[in-house]
């Protein structure tokens, strides 16, 4: 008898492993979804921001002819990265959006992550239509896959009230150097006692807007060489910044809501930043008049331009059913409706990239809350001007390892001994 | 109790059952079982399995490979992993011996029977433990951010003349992030020690008391001693906490200033997601966080867990 036990224990044991490898073998089985399946009815689109993005996916879903059962699905930034590596790396596409927006920087990390999740979309647009500096984080191996669009295009918001008490004009800060927007930043805070910018000591946007507008990066333009110690913009904006700190005038923020309640109190003159953080700017009714935006300083040497980019973003189609639809969608809208882009700039306020757009009539148009500036005229002028670089696929990585090098730096290490230890450290961790 | 003992053991040794009703109940006994062990090994074991699999691979996103035990000598030349390890050790030297003396103080204060509104003071240090994690995390940020209570409340004791940067400056960051941890989990700890304390026999005490122990020696010489098992209990479950240690450091500082706030867990979270993500190397890290706490437990049991 306990023989037959026996046997039916051990033949229990069995199915239980088998059912378990079978429960495993299904999860991992969903692999091969992707191409196949039916076309959704429904196609979904994920994305951060809703006065900005968001507002922008609706505006176009109004300018669509064609006939789609948009849902739009907004998601913290974060949360849109941490869904799809967790999604995409499963090899499962089950719940993934149609529509993705993703951050140009991150773009490389995803495209070449995850071959054959994304969806090229040369057949639905021209690329040349769009601004230059942002092919090359939304292509890969000659394929477009991302539809360009937040130009990310910087300025330097300044109130002119602190400035003109301080004796300066917008002349005076038009087309400078940051060594110059320092000095002149001491002047302000001594006249006026007011500082000059906000900064996050953990967030070096900073320096990627200052290195890109040298047309440099933290690597070379293969996208893959840590190029740290010999980068000469580098060293500049690590020295530019430093001087800020050192020039008591920096209001040292840690977060998204301290840095916008740092100029909302008036408690700053300037705001060196990408485009979109114009509507938080104009969030403060009362400071309406009080603002303009001149080009963003550059870095003191050759080949420097007043302009770079802070943050811009594109769409992407993942690779799964309803991907013709999505694509479709995107580059009849997005990606070649010239009246669209007019509606866009006047209602919703965001700028895009798609050049033949810039010669519209909404282009031209006056912001009353920046003194009656062309704003929309002047920051697509500029995005002209953008450096182009291969940001490659570790900004963030490398960018991680460098702010830990800046604050040995502030504290007083050898910039060329700072860099060189950050070189050394990012090449051996991005191998 | 001799009855259920023996048809509990019916099917396996008496001879006289019919065959059916005992196979039937086998089966019956068995589903319950098998259903649990699926369970158990479709997502604890299985996902532990894989992970471990995982740790010898590389790569980027789904391009994995396998790379033998790179990842795990990528770890030791890796300085940002080692900043980690010791920001998370800094917390775990510091934080637990600090949380646990205040823990037993609490305890032994609150378990005084003349303490006046004891449940009141009880609830209040256990409050803390209640809160969501997140939502604390974010509080203690503001707290301590420029224009925060903290900096006001110094400033007008005339302690500081100048608000302190206490989330940008490494060594305040790290303070920060302990004096949350400890705010946070105190209370915790003390439930634990006061329930055990409520099973120690008073009369030791009015013993004690008669053979003219103070209350600080009463303390040492019995309320520890009887509070050891506990001790140890809570000591491993704050440094299997503490070396987890994740969302106070994501909400509070973001690991920063350059890396100061770092942990091994937010480590793990910038690997997987923050960089070009590398599930592989990721793995290999939150493997180390396993084998550090089987370690630092079993160095808990032998110092203290002498008699089992």
């Amino acid at each position: 008898m306990s023989k037959v036990f026996q046997f039916k224990k051990s033949w229990i044991l069995l199915i239980s492993i088998v059912a378990l490898l079978a429960l495993a073998a299904c999860s991992s089985d969903g692999s091969s979804s992707g191409s196949g399946g039916e076309e959704p009815d429904k196609i979904t689109a994920w994305a951060w921001d809703p006065n900005f993005n968001i507002a922008a996916l609706n505006q176009a879903k109004k300018a669509y002819d064609g006939d789609l059962n948009l849902e739009i699905i907004e998601n913290a930034q974060d949360d849109i990265v941490q869904k799809l590596n967790t999604g995409l790396s499963s090899g499962t596409m089950k719940g993934m959006p149609n529509i993705v927006l993703i951050e140009d920087q991150r773009a490389q990390s995803f495209l070449q992550s995850y071959p054959d999740a994304f969806y090229p979309i040369d057949d639905y647009i021209n690329p040349d239509d769009f601004a230059k500096y942002k092919l090359a984080p939304t292509s890969l191996d000659g394929k477009q896959y991302g539809l360009p669009f937040d130009t990310g295009v910087t300025g330097l918001f300044f109130r002119t009230d602190y400035l003109k008490e301080a004796g300066y004009t917008k002349e005076d800060l038009t087309n400078i150097t940051w060594q110059k927007y320092i000095e002149i930043g001491k002047d302000v805070k001594k006249k006026t006692g007011k500082d000059m910018i906000s900064l996050d000591p953990n967030d070096l946007g900073l320096i990627r807007v200052m290195i890109q507008s040298a047309g440099s990066w933290y690597v070379e333009e293969d996208g893959k060489t840590v190029n740290l110690v010999d980068n000469e913009p580098l060293k500049m904006a690590f020295k530019n910044y430093k001087a800020m700190m050192e020039a008591d005038f920096v209001k040292p923020n840690s977060d998204w809501s301290q840095f916008i309640a740092s100029f909302n109190s008036g408690d700053v003159a300037t705001v060196p930043s990408g485009n979109w953080i114009g509507p938080s700017i104009e969030a403060e009714d009362s400071q309406a008049g009080k603002w303009e935006v001149a080009p963003i300083p550059k870095l003191d040497m050759e080949g420097a331009v007043n302009a770079s980019n802070q943050g811009g973003s594109s769409f992407y189609v993942l690779n799964i059913p309803g991907k013709e639809k999505a694509a479709k969608f995107l580059g009849e809208t997005f990606g070649g409706n010239k009246d669209f882009y007019q509606d866009l700039v006047t209602e919703v306020g965001a700028l895009g990239t798609y050049k033949p757009a810039a010669d519209g009539e909404a282009y031209q148009s006056k912001n009353d809350f920046f003194n009656d500036q062309q704003l929309i005229a002047d920051f697509s002028k500029w995005t002209e001007e953008i450096p182009s670089v291969n940001y490659g696929m570790h900004t963030y990585a490398i960018e991680d390892i460098l702010a830990a090098e800046m604050q040995n730096y502030l504290k007083g290490k050898k910039l060329e001994d700072a860099l060189t230890d950050a070189q050394a450290q990012a090449e051996a961790q991005l191998k | 109790m001799k009855k259920t003992a023996k048809s509990l053991s019916v099917p396996y040794t008496a001879k006289k059952a019919p065959a059916g009703g005992r196979l039937k109940k086998n089966y019956i006994g068995w589903l319950f079982i098998l259903i649990a062990t699926i369970g158990i090994g479709l997502f604890y074991f299985y996902p532990m399995i894989q992970a471990l699999l995982l740790s010898f691979q590389s790569g980027m996103g789904a391009n994995l490979e396998y790379v033998g035990l790179d990842n795990y000598i990528r770890l030791f030349n890796d300085p940002t992993f080692i900043a980690a390890l010791t920001n998370t050790f800094v917390y775990l030297l510091i934080q637990v011996p600090v949380m646990i003396v205040l823990a037993l103080f609490f305890s032994v204060l609150l378990n005084d029977a003349t303490l006046k509104f004891r449940g009141f003071f009880r609830t209040a240090i256990f409050l803390p433990c209640v809160t969501s994690l997140v939502a604390y995390a974010v509080l203690f940020k503001y707290l301590f951010g420029l224009n925060g209570l903290v900096n006001r409340f110094l400033m007008d004791l005339s302690i500081i003349s100048e608000p302190l940067n206490w989330l940008s400056d490494p060594l305040l960051a790290k303070i920060t992030i302990i004096i949350a941890i400890t705010w946070r989990w105190t209370g915790y700890n003390m439930i634990f020690y006061l329930s055990a304390l409520q099973n120690v026999d008073r009369s030791m005490y009015e013993a004690a008391k008669i053979d003219g122990a103070s209350a600080v020696q009463q303390f040492f010489y019995i309320t520890i001693p009887m509070l050891k098992p506990i001790i140890l209990f809570t000591s491993i479950i704050s440094t299997i906490g503490t070396l987890q240690i994740f969302d106070e450091i994501m909400n509070i500082t973001n690991g920063g200033p350059g890396n100061a706030t770092l942990s091994i867990s937010m480590y793990i979270y910038n690997l997987s997601f923050e960089y070009s993500p590398d599930f592989g190397y990721a793995a290999t890290v939150s493997y180390v966080i396993v084998i550090l706490i089987v370690i630092l437990s079993l160095i808990q049991f032998k110092v203290a867990g002498d008699d089992k």
